[in-house]
C-alpha cells in the first residue's frame, strides 16, 4: 500500500484493524490473484471464484458486520465506512469484479445489522447463512430500472422489476426477464426491490438463491466483471416468509443504496490505483521522441499525466468523504435520508465517469500496451465501465439530484 | 424507424464508383457479418468464423485487388480520383458491422498505396504481386510491419524523428536486401498476410531520409517468423503478432519506390488512413444508433416511452449530433484528399496534418458518445447480445492505429502554428 499514500487519504480515521484488514489484503490478492493474473487470466472457477472465497470466508468480510452473537465480528458502527472503502480499495485493485461483489455482500450486512437501523428479526433470519458456512454467500440485488408498462413507476421514474402479493404470513413474487445486478447465474441471496400489487409503496424482499420457482438463464457475455457470472432471472410465484422483507417504503433502499455506492467507490478508486500503477511504470522507462526523451518528462504527456494523479486524487478523496458522510449519521443525517442518498449517489457516479475517462487517458498514453489483455490495464477499463452501465443512467440520476437541490415539484 | 442513410453524406461527392461498392459491402456487412460477429471475440487466435466471414468480401467480391490497376485484373483504386470518397463508404459499411474488419482491411490497403496509387505507381512490383491478389478463391491479406518494441509513434513521425529510430536494418547484398529485425503490432500478422511491407532503414541512426526504406517481403520467405497472436481488448477481428526477420532476403527491386520516395510517401499513408479511421468511427456509430433504437422501442421511463423524456431526448440529440457532424466531417476529409488539385498533394505535412485533426476531433467525440449511450442502456449497455460494447471496445484502439492521440496535437499544432521543433 506504500507507494499508493502519494494519493491522500484521511488515514487519521482509519483504525488499527482497518488498516490491518487492507494490508491482509492486499498482500492475499497479491498472491492469490495478481501473481497468477498472466497464467489464469479472468478464469472464473480457478481463479476468481477461490478469491472470492478467500475475501468472504477467509478473510471474513461476509461476517463482518452482523452481531457476535450470531456468529458476526459485530463490526457494526457506522464508522465501518472507512474499513469498507479501505478494504475494497485494495480488493479492486486485484480484481474490480471482487470488489464489486464484496461491495453487495457489506451493503446488505450493512441495511440488516448497522448500528442505528439494526433489524433484530433480519439478523437472526440472515446472520448464520453468512457466518456459519464455510462457502461464500454470493449476494445481488435486483432493482429499478426503464420498464416495459407492466406496473407504475417509483417516485424517480424507474420501475421495480418484480411485482410482490402480500399472502398470508408472506409474500409472492413474479417477475420475468430480470436483470440482476450481478451473479445471475450463481448468486446465493437476490435482494429485491419490489413493487407492491396495488399498494403505492415498494418492498425490498429477500429472496434464496435455491428458492421454488426461481429460474435462472443462462449466463451471458458482457464488458467486464468476469467475477460477476450474470444471467437473466424468472420469478415464478416464488414464496418467502414475512421475515424477507426488509422494509417498505424507499428510505431503507435507500440506505442500502447509499452504502452500496460507498462501497462501489472504494472499487473504484482501487481500480484508478491500480491503474496508476501501470501507467507510473510505464512512464518511467518508456522513451519516446528518438532517443533519451523519458516518456513522463515530455510536456504534453506530462500534463496528461499530471491530469490523470490530479483524477484519482480527487477520486480518493471523494470516497473517503462519503464514508466521512456516512461514519456520522447524527452530523451529516441518516445513509437512509435524500441528502445523504444523493451525495452517495453524486460521489459514486463521479468516481466511474473519472475512472471511465482516466482509465481511456492512461490508454492512450499505454498506446497499444493499453490495449492488450497482457499489460492488465484494459481489464480496469472495461471492469469499471460495466460497473457504470450497472450503477444505471448517470444522465437520469442527475433528475435525483434535481429533486433534492432545487425541490422540483413535478420531476 | 429512421434509417442511418437519414445521416448526410453530402451527395455532390458521390460517385459511380461509391455507390457500387458501397451497396456490395452494404449487403456484405448484413448477411455474412452481422449473423456471426458476437461470436468473434472468442474467435481472436484461430479466426475460425472471422475468416469465412471475410472471404465473400475479400475474394468473391474482390476487394482485396481493389487497389492494382484493371490491366492487371484489379479495379483500378490507385488511379481514380474518387479513390478516398469509395473508401469511405466501404469502410463505413464494414464498420457497421465491425470496425476491426474495417481495421485489417485497410492494413491491407495501405502498404499497397505505396505501389498502386498515382503517380507513384510501381509497375513492375504490381505485376509481381497483382497475381496474389487477384485469387478469387480465398481471401489474401497484406500488413503495413512499422512498430518496433521500442515505439511505433516515433517512426510514424517521419518529418521530425526521419525514421532514426527504426532498428530493423536492410543491408544491400549484390541485387538483393537483407532485412534483420523485429517489429510489433502489424494489423494482420500472425500468419494471416502473405506479403508485408517492413519499414527499415539502410543506416541506423540516420536521420536522412533517403535512409527510410519500405521493402516488400513475402512472409514465406525464408528467416520471417510470425509470433502467436495478441489478445486484446477488442478487435478480435484484427489479427497481430511480432514478427522477427533473420536475415531475409528479397530482391532489390521489391524496395516500394526508392530512396527519399519511400519515407515522402508514408505521409499519404498517414493522411489517406487517418481519414478512413473517420469512416470506422462513423459506420460504427451508426450500426449503435440502429441498435439504440431497437433498444428504446419497447422500454418505458416515469410512466411514457423512454425517448419521450425530455432529459433522455438530450442524451440522444446529443449522440445524433455527433454522428450527423463526424459523418459530413468524414467525407469531406475524403473529398479533399481525392481533390488534389484543389487542397494539395495528400502526401504533405499540411494534408497530414488536416486529416490527423480530423480524426483525433472524430475519435474524442465518438469515444465520449458511445461511453454515454452504453450508460444509458444501463446494464444492457455492457451485454454483448446489444452490440454497443463491442463497437466501444473496438473503437477505442482506433484512437491510436496511424498515430496515437498525442502524436496527432503534435503534428496539427507543428502545421498550423508552424512550430519547428515540436
Ligand atoms: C489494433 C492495433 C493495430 C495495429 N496495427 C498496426 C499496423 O498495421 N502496423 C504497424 O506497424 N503497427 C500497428 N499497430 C501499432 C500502432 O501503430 C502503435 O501502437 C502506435 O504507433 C503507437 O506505438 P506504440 O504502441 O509503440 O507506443 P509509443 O510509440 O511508445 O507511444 C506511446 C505514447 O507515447 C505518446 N507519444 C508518442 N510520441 C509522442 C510525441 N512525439 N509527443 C508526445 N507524446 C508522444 C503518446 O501518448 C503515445 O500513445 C497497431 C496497434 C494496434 C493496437
Amino acid at each position: 500500500m506504500a507507494q499508493l499514500d502519494i494519493f491522500h487519504y484521511p488515514r487519521s480515521r482509519l483504525k488499527d484493524v482497518d488498516l490491518a484488514l487492507a494490508s491482509s489484503l492486499e498482500g492475499m490478492l497479491e498472491k492469490e490473484v495478481t501473481s497468477k493474473r498472466l497464467e489464469l487470466k479472468e478464469d472464473y472457477e480457478n481463479l476468481l471464484r477461490p478469491s472470492l472465497e478467500k475475501i468472504l470466508v477467509g478473510i471474513g468480510m461476509q461476517k463482518m458486520l452482523w452481531p457476535e452473537a450470531l456468529g458476526g465480528e459485530d463490526h457494526n458502527k457506522p464508522d465501518v465506512s472507512y474499513t469498507i472503502v479501505s478494504a475494497l480499495e485494495q480488493a479492486a485493485r486485484a480484481d474490480v469484479g471482487l470488489a464489486f461483489l464484496a461491495a453487495h455482500s457489506l451493503s446488505l450486512q450493512a441495511a440488516m445489522a448497522l448500528e442505528g437501523n439494526y433489524d433484530e428479526d433480519a439478523c437472526r433470519a440472515f446472520a448464520p447463512l453468512f457466518c456459519d458456512g464455510s462457502a461464500p454467500v454470493i449476494v445481488s440485488f435486483v432493482l429499478a430500472t426503464y420498464g416495459k408498462g407492466e406496473v407504475s413507476p417509483l417516485k424517480g421514474g424507474k420501475y421495480p422489476q418484480v411485482i410482490a402479493t402480500s399472502a398470508g404470513d408472506g409474500w409472492v413474487l413474479n417477475g420475468k426477464d430480470i436483470r440482476p445486478s450481478c451473479s445471475g447465474a450463481d448468486a446465493d441471496l437476490f435482494g429485491v426491490l419490489c413493487s407492491v400489487e396495488s399498494e403505492d409503496e415498494p418492498a425490498f424482499v429477500v429472496m434464496p438463491g435455491d428458492a421454488s420457482g426461481l429460474y435462472r438463464g443462462a449466463e451471458f457475455k458482457k464488458t467486464g466483471l468476469a467475477a460477476s457470472r450474470n444471467a437473466e432471472i424468472s420469478l415464478s410465484d416464488v414464496k418467502v416468509p414475512a421475515v424477507n422483507c426488509l422494509w417498505r417504503g424507499e428510505e431503507g433502499f435507500r440506505r442500502l443504496l447509499s452504502w452500496y455506492y460507498l462501497g462501489l467507490a472504494g472499487a473504484g478508486v482501487g481500480a484508478l490505483l491500480a491503474s496508476y500503477e501501470l501507467i507510473k511504470e510505464w512512464g518511467d522507462t518508456r522513451v519516446i521522441k528518438g532517443r533519451g526523451h523519458i516518456f513522463k518528462d515530455n510536456p504534453l504527456t506530462a500534463a496528461l499525466m499530471g491530469e490523470i494523479a490530479k483524477e484519482i486524487s480527487v477520486s480518493r478523496l471523494l470516497a473517503y468523504d462519503l464514508a466521512g458522510l456516512l461514519a456520522e449519521p447524527e452530523t451529516y443525517g441518516d445513509a437512509g435520508s435524500q441528502s445523504i442518498f444523493v451525495a452517495a449517489s453524486m460521489i459514486a457516479h463521479d468516481i466511474y465517469s473519472t475512472a471511465e475517462n482516466t482509465i481511456h487517458r492512461i490508454m492512450e498514453l499505454m498506446a497499444s500496451a493499453g490495449y492488450a489483455k497482457e499489460w492488465q490495464l484494459e481489464r480496469y477499463w472495461r471492469d469499471v465501465k460495466t460497473v457504470q452501465c450497472y450503477m444505471g443512467s448517470a444522465e437520469l440520476a442527475k433528475h435525483d439530484y434535481a429533486r433534492w437541490f432545487y425541490q422540483t415539484k413535478t420531476l | 424507424m429512421r434509417s442511418i442513410e437519414e445521416f448526410t453524406r453530402p451527395l455532390e461527392y458521390v460517385t459511380p464508383l461509391d455507390k457500387v461498392l458501397g451497396d456490395l459491402v452494404k449487403s456484405w456487412a448484413e448477411n455474412e457479418v452481422m449473423p456471426v460477429r458476437r461470436q468473434f471475440d472468442e474467435d481472436w487466435e484461430r479466426h475460425e468464423i472471422i475468416l469465412p466471414a471475410f472471404k465473400k468480401l475479400m475474394a468473391e467480391y474482390g476487394l482485396q485487388r481493389a487497389p492494382f490497376p484493371e490491366d492487371l485484373g484489379g479495379m483500378g483504386l490507385g488511379r481514380s480520383d474518387a479513390t478516398c470518397v469509395a473508401v469511405f463508404r466501404v469502410f463505413e459499411h464494414i464498420a457497421r458491422a465491425d470496425s476491426g474488419m474495417g481495421l485489417a482491411f485497410g492494413a491491407h490497403i495501405w502498404p499497397m498505396e505505396f505501389i498502386t496509387f498515382k503517380p507513384h505507381e510501381n509497375r513492375r512490383l504490381c505485376e509481381e504481386f497483382a497475381p496474389i491478389f487477384c485469387d478469387t478463391t480465398r481471401p489474401v491479406f497484406a500488413a503495413m510491419v512499422m512498430t518496433e518494441p521500442q515505439g511505433g509513434s516515433d517512426i510514424e513521425n517521419v518529418e521530425i524523428i526521419k525514421g532514426s529510430t527504426l532498428q530493423t536494418t536492410a543491408v544491400r547484398e549484390g541485387d538483393e536486401w537483407v532485412i534483420n529485425g523485429h517489429k510489433l503490432w502489424a494489423s494482420n500478422t500472425g500468419g494471416l498476410a502473405e506479403l508485408m511491407a517492413v519499414y527499415c532503414t539502410t543506416n541506423p541512426g540516420s536521420e536522412d531520409l533517403n535512409d527510410f526504406a519500405v521493402i516488400f517481403v513475402p512472409s514465406n520467405t525464408p528467416g520471417v517468423t510470425h509470433g502467436k497472436p495478441y489478445e486484446k481488448a477488442g478487435m478480435a477481428t484484427d489479427m497481430n503478432s511480432d514478427v522477427w526477420f533473420e536475415d531475409v532476403r528479397v530482391p532489390v527491386w521489391y524496395r516500394a519506390i526508392g530512396p527519399g520516395e519511400d519515407a515522402k510517401w508514408v505521409g499519404e499513408i498517414m493522411s489517406t488512413g487517418n481519414m478512413g479511421i473517420i469512416a470506422w468511427y462513423v459506420g460504427s456509430m451508426m450500426n449503435i444508433y440502429e441498435r439504440l433504437q431497437e433498444f428504446l422501442e419497447p422500454r418505458k421511463y416515469r410512466g411514457r416511452p423512454l425517448k419521450e423524456d425530455d432529459g433522455v431526448a438530450g442524451a440522444l440529440a446529443d449522440f445524433a449530433s455527433t454522428i450527423e457532424a463526424l459523418r459530413i466531417l468524414g467525407y469531406q476529409s475524403a473529398r479533399m484528399l481525392d481533390r488534389q488539385d484543389l487542397y494539395g498533394e495528400r502526401w504533405k505535412p499540411k494534408a497530414v496534418a488536416k486529416a490527423r485533426a480530423h480524426r483525433y476531433f472524430a475519435a474524442d467525440k465518438s469515444l465520449e458518445a458511445v461511453g454515454k449511450v452504453m450508460n444509458l442502456m444501463e446494464a444492457y449497455g455492457a451485454d454483448r447480445d446489444w452490440d454497443v460494447e463491442k463497437h466501444w471496445r473496438d473503437l477505442k484502439i482506433i484512437q491510436l492505429v496511424e498515430g496515437s492521440k498525442q502524436l496527432c496535437q503534435i503534428e496539427v499544432a507543428r502545421w498550423f502554428f508552424e512550430c519547428e521543433t515540436l
